[in-house]
């Protein structure tokens, strides 16, 4: 995207670099004294380019590690790296002026937008809150977001409810690519939606994925899913990391046990005609 | 065979403040006994208003315009709240997407389980249970949905058990009055895939063992397929088509049910792009003339906009309403 919208990235992607990567990472809530670990020593590591799905049930601790990454939550230990930069190490000017690169979806588009705010304010926000951009400028820029997710402009005047789910998960996407990020963390990002909406969704995000060069760090319980969009995948299951790999290879030979219980266990449907 | 639910011409109406929702646009549905039925569509079709109605539960400004519903040679329509009582739950049961919702965290299910005896025996004028007796029948409906230590369970309160066990008790609960007719609406939605494949293979026991009745609604059309041996697809209010399992998913005639099988990710990794249906579900309070799916169809022409078309057979057991069937 070759827009006015934001001033050009720093520094071209390498595809096969990693961009994103997390080394012991951990995290402890304590509750009524209680420690609980829901992420116990997890290491990962995205490639530029690339499609990394963390897959697990719930209660795995898979969207903690999406929280962790973007550091909305505080690790208990462990280091992330993000585009070469320690991301643990920094803090206020520093860290807002990172946050810009790596961005985050949320499963439930009915609760990510607030119900005051037109869809005009909502894409302005991250260009009021990240960018020198205002006035026509600033129009050009929703513009051309609501372009890139393919709505209508006429939008910008609406609120979310008068928008269905998959148009309001657009809206979100349309948010989070604003500032050009090069990572985008996608926590459950068609959970909420219907299969023919979600298929939608994920035509949109792969075609998306390749016409902005972003990275994603794909969460989801749909395995199907998964296998369909990621590269590479993790799989999770009370907080650690089970087994992890190429999709093809974890997918067709599950090394362990609790893996091949979960693929097992996706009912599957008789093959169509023809 | 003569049906034990049938569905005739069943049209559903719900005023609301912006107008009225055409909520069920002539449904025809029949239902053998020992037999199990999957309904799959999408959020908004229907499915779980048309649950609902099968059991006088729907939406309280909820208006049949049109059709009926028999269940066992009684129509249903025409049942007062007495008659109600002695069919709902005991002869008509129903199970639900969040079992947590359906429990009262504040008993435990020992103490949930006897009540709905209780209220059994009331309802159909029996004589109430000793303490003895309903011990031994939770013990019992507790063993049918494979859970192997009743005591504890029966001593412990909802927040205490699993997502996974939650459901099993509803499933119990649902059993405690013998019922011919068993409607699960997403019973395996809120839990996990490993769990739901348990509970899948659980309802498949239960038809089974106990030759069970069942109606399942799902948007899951993977579940569907685990249990049930015939499948009504939902659009907007209408039964687009309608056949036995293997027949609609490997040979689909409705442009719909086509659109929403392509749609579905394989989990066997062909990695074919998926098939997104264009556009949007339809408001059902101003619903598209003549078939309600024309304005997304890729086969539509000017007759289906105009007029409904009606459902045909192409098959042995196999019924599509479309202008332009698939071959």
């Amino acid at each position: 995207m070759s827009s006015p919208v934001t001033t050009p990235s720093t520094k071209p992607n390498t595809i096969g670099d990693p961009i994103l990567s997390a080394t012991g990472l951990t995290k402890v809530f304590v509750s009524g004294g209680k420690e609980f670990r829901a992420v116990d020593d997890v290491s990962l590591s995205v490639n530029a380019g690339d499609v990394l799905g963390i897959v697990g049930e719930s209660g795995s601790g898979k969207s903690t590690v999406a929280r962790l990454v973007m550091r909305l939550i505080e690790p208990t230990a462990g280091r992330i790296m993000f585009e070469g930069g320690d991301l643990t190490a920094k803090s206020g000017e520093e860290l807002r002026r990172m946050r810009r690169h790596m961005q985050i979806v949320f499963q439930n588009p009915h609760s990510a937008l607030d119900p005051r705010h037109t869809i005009h304010s909502a894409l302005a926000e991250p260009f009021l809150i990240q960018s020198k951009l205002r006035g026509i400028e600033l129009e050009r820029g929703i513009d051309a977001l609501l372009d890139i997710v393919s709505l209508p402009k006429a939008f910008k005047y609406r609120y979310p409810h008068e928008l269905s789910g998959g148009q309001k998960q657009r809206i979100c996407i349309a948010r989070a690519v604003a500032l050009e990020p090069r990572l985008l963390v996608l926590d459950e990002p068609t959970s909420a939606l219907d299969v023919s909406v979600q298929a939608q969704i994920i035509t949109f995000l792969q075609e998306l994925r390749q016409r902005l060069n972003l990275t994603y760090l794909f969460i989801s319980h749909n395995l199907a899913v998964v296998r369909h969009i990621c590269d590479h995948v993790i799989v999770m299951n009370q907080g650690k990391v089970l087994e992890h790999g190429t999709t093809e290879a974890v997918f067709a030979h599950p090394q362990n046990d609790y893996t091949r219980q979960l693929i097992d266990s996706v009912p599957r449907l008789p093959r169509l005609a023809g | 065979m003569t049906a034990l639910l049938s569905i005739e011409n069943y049209h559903l109406d719900i005023p609301t403040f912006d107008g009225t929702l055409k909520v069920l646009d002539g449904i025809n549905l029949s239902l053998a006994q020992g037999e199990t039925l999957g309904i799959v569509g999408e959020s908004g079709c229907g499915k779980t208003v048309l649950a609902r109605s099968i059991l006088g539960i729907g939406p309280q400004r909820a208006r049949r315009t049109n059709g009926r519903m028999t269940f066992d040679s009684m129509p249903l329509d025409e049942l007062d709240e007495a008659e109600w009582r002695r069919i709902r739950g005991v002869k008509i049961s129903m199970i639900f997407q969040d079992p947590m919702t359906y429990l009262n965290p504040l008993l435990t299910v020992g103490r949930q389980l006897s009540d709905v005896l209780v209220a059994h025996a009331r309802a159909l004028g029996r004589p109430a249970l000793s303490r003895q007796e309903r011990r031994r029948r939770c013990n019992e409906l507790l063993e049918q949905v494979q859970i192997r230590d009743p005591e504890r369970v029966e001593a412990s309160y909802p927040h205490q058990l699993s997502g996974g066990m939650r459901q099993r008790i509803l499933i119990a609960m649902a059993l405690a009055g013998e019922p011919k007719l068993l409607i699960a609406d997403e019973p395996t939605t809120a839990l996990d895939v490993t769990i739901q494949a348990q509970i899948l293979d659980l309802l498949r026991d239960l038809v089974d063992r106990l030759g069970l009745t069942v109606v399942m609604i799902s948007h899951d059309v993977g579940a569907i397929a685990a249990i049930a041996q015939r499948v009504a697809v939902m659009y907007a209010g209408v039964v687009v088509e309608q056949g036995a399992t293997n027949d609609i998913l490997t040979r689909p005639r409705h442009p719909y049910t086509q659109g929403l099988l392509a749609a579905l990710p394989d989990i066997e990794g062909d990695h074919q792009s998926l098939e997104a249906i264009p556009g949007t579900i339809p408001n059902l309070i101003h619903p598209p003339s003549g078939c309600r799916f024309h304005p997304r169809c890729p086969r539509a022409t000017t007759i289906c906009t105009s007029e409904k078309p009606a459902m045909t057979s192409i098959g042995a057991d196999h019924v599509v309403a479309c202008h332009h069937a698939l071959d």
